[in-house]
């Protein structure tokens, strides 16, 4: 009130004790104690004294302004949540029911409460997809939905009539524009069993689309989105799967060029230690003076058989206990020693 | 007779002095003193000593218990190859003990059996580090050095892939690089450790060496390393030779061929060595891990070959690489299939036992609280049952 008067008698006077009260209206804030930053710089009792008078000539007893109790207070446990937040919105201290704390506590101290945290309110929060709301949500968008189709009542049926599932998503925003640039991805998952590939062009098909193959779970995944429209982004990508197919099938002649070192899996006919295992069988024939012994018999014999299996295990599962001690014992039978007890 | 019986009588009061023996030890020891009373008339030891000094009868009952190898002997059968922390360990000692384990058992029961008229089979030792397996080698290096049997022990192959100063072109073979210096030491330590072989060997081919010098056929083997010792230049083409003619006559001839190689997966692996113009040097680029690659196949007979893989001298290859295709890489893989894997475990209870209680003997542990209960299991945990850092962590205390 004592600006009020101020500015209205206008006298220089009036002005000295004006500028001297606006002045010390403005330095009040600033002693204002924060619950958990560092004590200002004014601590002792002059300080405080002089903080106090300050306050109270700078505000009138008019104006001293009630603090209402915050709406939390009045809330009900069973309200209906929606209501309070329908839309994202701030994180407001006084809607929010919770005790929450968030921040780096001080020392031996806790995080600070929620009043005026800036940290909670600068985080995202979801507290206006609860699920009544969601349950909302989805009540209002029934009216615009269709029946699932009975007969498809299991994940199977799906995946049996429906093996390509195509992934798109749809963006709305509180905007001026309802475009938005990342609407176009389109996404296609297949699991290759549901193709149709033989043992070639299956192998040709994973080395083709490279990392886009999940080993564990069978599924290519192909994303697109080079073009400027979802349905063009959509079609290409069943263009690119329709290709794969048809190329993986083919046979070019530069394929019969493949080493071992492009192998996926190990094979043991044509190898080295195929190699290895006839010709020592064939020094351990010959030194028994055992001969006209084909190579066809030797491979068809049951050690070699044995050996091969705990080879191709050893090298295509990796070396475990059990692995290493299958192909010891192989070994044993192949080389033909007998320990006696 | 009262010899014996005087050792009886001294032997309680040495244990009781200060030493905590079970009381299943202790019943072990008076079987043991029944047992001494009928056979051997030497002073009597403790349980995890075996008086069995020859490894061709150790069997099962003395699996975890030491035998002692005279020093003498060590000399002859071990001019390299022994572990360098071991041969502290037998300054300090003064007595070699090596223990009796189940993989070295095991191979013994394989060498018996073998059949000398079909190819050599290779045996391949793997672990994790610091379980045993260059003394499972050891070992089996003095049981076929006392069977008699020519051993060709290379002790450690990684010494001829790294840190080598001097590489000399081949005059054999332009390609390859000779390595004087390696192989004139190993030259030097084979002929300590194969004497009386060397004399009886004969050539079989004329050996030129270089332009001057050269070995007609029918001289014995002895001259031809002679050669490599004297004209170091020659050493690497030496050790060639001798390789060549052991593999052939090991068939026919009177003696059996051991191949012992540690650390096998050094011949298939990378160097560390450069060329002049510092290009990096293919292991099949030196006549030594050439030749020693050529003697692992198994296109002779008359013997056999155990390798051990080691990861502690290995180039390039992860600390905890342990098993042979890691180690050996594709290529090694490849070129010692088939052959039988013999994996050497940690200390078994008992076997800890035995080594603890070496220690105690021998006073090696010192720390008072090393002798009790508690002390022996904080050791057993520590170091997790594993030889090398028992003997590590037994160091200090």
């Amino acid at each position: 009130m004592a600006l009020v008067g101020g500015a209205v008698l206008g006298a220089a006077g009036h002005w000295a004790v004006l500028s001297r009260s606006c002045g010390k209206a403005v330095a009040a804030p600033l002693f204002g104690a924060a619950a958990y930053s560092s004590v200002p710089a004014v601590s002792n009792r002059d300080g405080q004294q002089r903080e106090a008078s300050t306050r109270r000539r700078g505000r009138t007893p008019q104006f001293v302004r009630q603090h209402l109790p915050p709406r939390t207070e009045k809330m009900a446990v069973d309200q209906d949540w929606t209501s309070v937040y329908p839309t994202a919105a701030v994180f407001k201290p006084a809607s929010v029911p919770l005790p929450v704390r968030m921040g780096y506590p001080v020392k031996r101290g806790v995080p600070p409460p929620k009043e005026g945290n800036l940290e909670l309110m600068k985080i995202p929060n979801f507290l206006h997809l609860t699920p009544p709301a969601i349950k909302k949500h989805c009540a209002a968008l029934k009216d615009f939905c269709t029946e699932w189709p009975s007969a498809l009542d299991s994940d199977e049926k799906c995946e049996q009539h429906f093996p390509i599932e195509i992934e798109t998503v749809d963006y709305v925003s509180s905007g001026t524009s309802i475009r938005n640039p990342k609407a176009r991805v389109v996404t296609l998952r297949v699991k290759l069993s549901n193709l149709n590939l033989d043992d070639h062009a299956k192998k040709k098909l994973i080395k083709l689309v490279g990392e886009r193959y999940c080993k564990d779970t069978d599924i290519l995944t192909i994303t697109t989105d080079r073009c400027p429209l979802r349905r063009q982004n959509y079609d290409y990508g069943i263009h690119l799967l329709t290709v794969l197919y048809h190329e993986s099938w083919k046979t070019e002649m530069w394929e019969g060029e493949k080493t071992e070192e492009d192998m996926e899996e190990y094979i043991w006919e044509n190898s080295r230690s195929q190699k290895n295992a006839l010709d020592t069988l064939l020094r351990i024939k010959a030194s028994e003076n055992v001969s006209d012994v084909t190579k066809e018999e030797l491979l068809a014999s049951e050690v070699v058989k044995d050996y091969r299996n705990s080879v191709i295990a050893l090298k295509n599962e990796g070396e475990t206990e059990k692995n290493m001690s299958l192909y010891k014992e192989s070994v044993k039978k192949l080389l033909n020693m007998q320990v006696l007890p | 007779m009262l010899r014996s019986l005087k050792g009886l009588l001294c032997r309680p009061l040495k244990l009781d002095r200060g030493f905590a023996l079970h009381t299943a030890a202790k019943d072990r020891v008076s079987s043991l003193l029944t047992q001494d009373v009928q056979t051997a008339p030497e002073r009597p030891r403790a349980v995890f000593y075996t008086n069995e000094n020859d490894p061709a009868n150790h069997a099962e009952q003395h699996e975890g218990r030491l035998y002692s190898i005279p020093l003498d002997e060590l000399k002859t059968v071990f001019p390299h190859g022994l572990p360098y922390r071991f041969q502290q360990q037998i300054k300090t000692f003064n007595e070699a003990c090596v223990m009796v384990r189940k993989p070295a058992l095991e191979l013994f029961t394989y060498l018996r059996n073998t059949n000398f008229a079909h190819p050599a089979v290779r045996y391949v030792i793997y672990g994790e580090r610091g379980t045993g397996k260059t003394m499972t080698l050891c070992h089996l290096v003095h049981y076929c050095a006392r069977q008699g049997w020519l051993v060709l022990h290379v002790p450690d192959a990684h010494l001829w892939v790294k840190n080598c100063r001097e590489l000399l072109q081949s005059s054999y073979n332009k390609e390859r690089l000779d390595q004087p210096l390696q192989a004139s030491s190993w030259l030097k330590n084979f002929k300590t450790s194969n004497e009386r072989f060397l004399k009886e060997i004969k050539t079989q081919k004329q050996y030129m060496w270089g332009r001057r010098d050269r070995t007609e056929a029918g001289r014995p083997l002895a001259e031809v390393v002679e050669q490599g010792l004297a004209r170091v230049r020659n050493a690497s083409d030496a050790v060639g030779v001798v390789l060549k003619e052991l593999k052939q006559q090991s068939r026919l001839g009177p003696f059996r061929l051991l191949v012992a190689v540690d650390g096998v997966n050094a011949l298939w692996g990378r160097t560390t060595l450069k060329k002049e113009d510092k290009s990096p040097v293919a292991p099949e680029e030196l006549t030594l891990v050439h030749n020693l690659r050529k003697m692992l196949m198994n296109d002779w007979s008359g013997g056999a070959a155990v390798t051990t893989l080691s990861q502690t001298g290995a180039l390039f290859k992860p600390s905890s690489a342990y098993l042979p295709q890691e180690l050996l890489g594709k290529e090694g893989f490849d070129a010692l299939d088939p052959f039988v894997p013999i994996p050497v475990p940690n200390y078994s209870p008992r076997e800890f036992e035995s080594c603890y209680q070496y220690y105690l003997q021998r006073k090696w542990l010192q720390h008072e609280k090393a002798h009790t209960e508690a002390g022996k299991e904080e050791l057993r945990f520590l170091s997790g049952s594993n030889p090398r850092q028992l003997d590590r962590l037994a160091g200090p205390l």
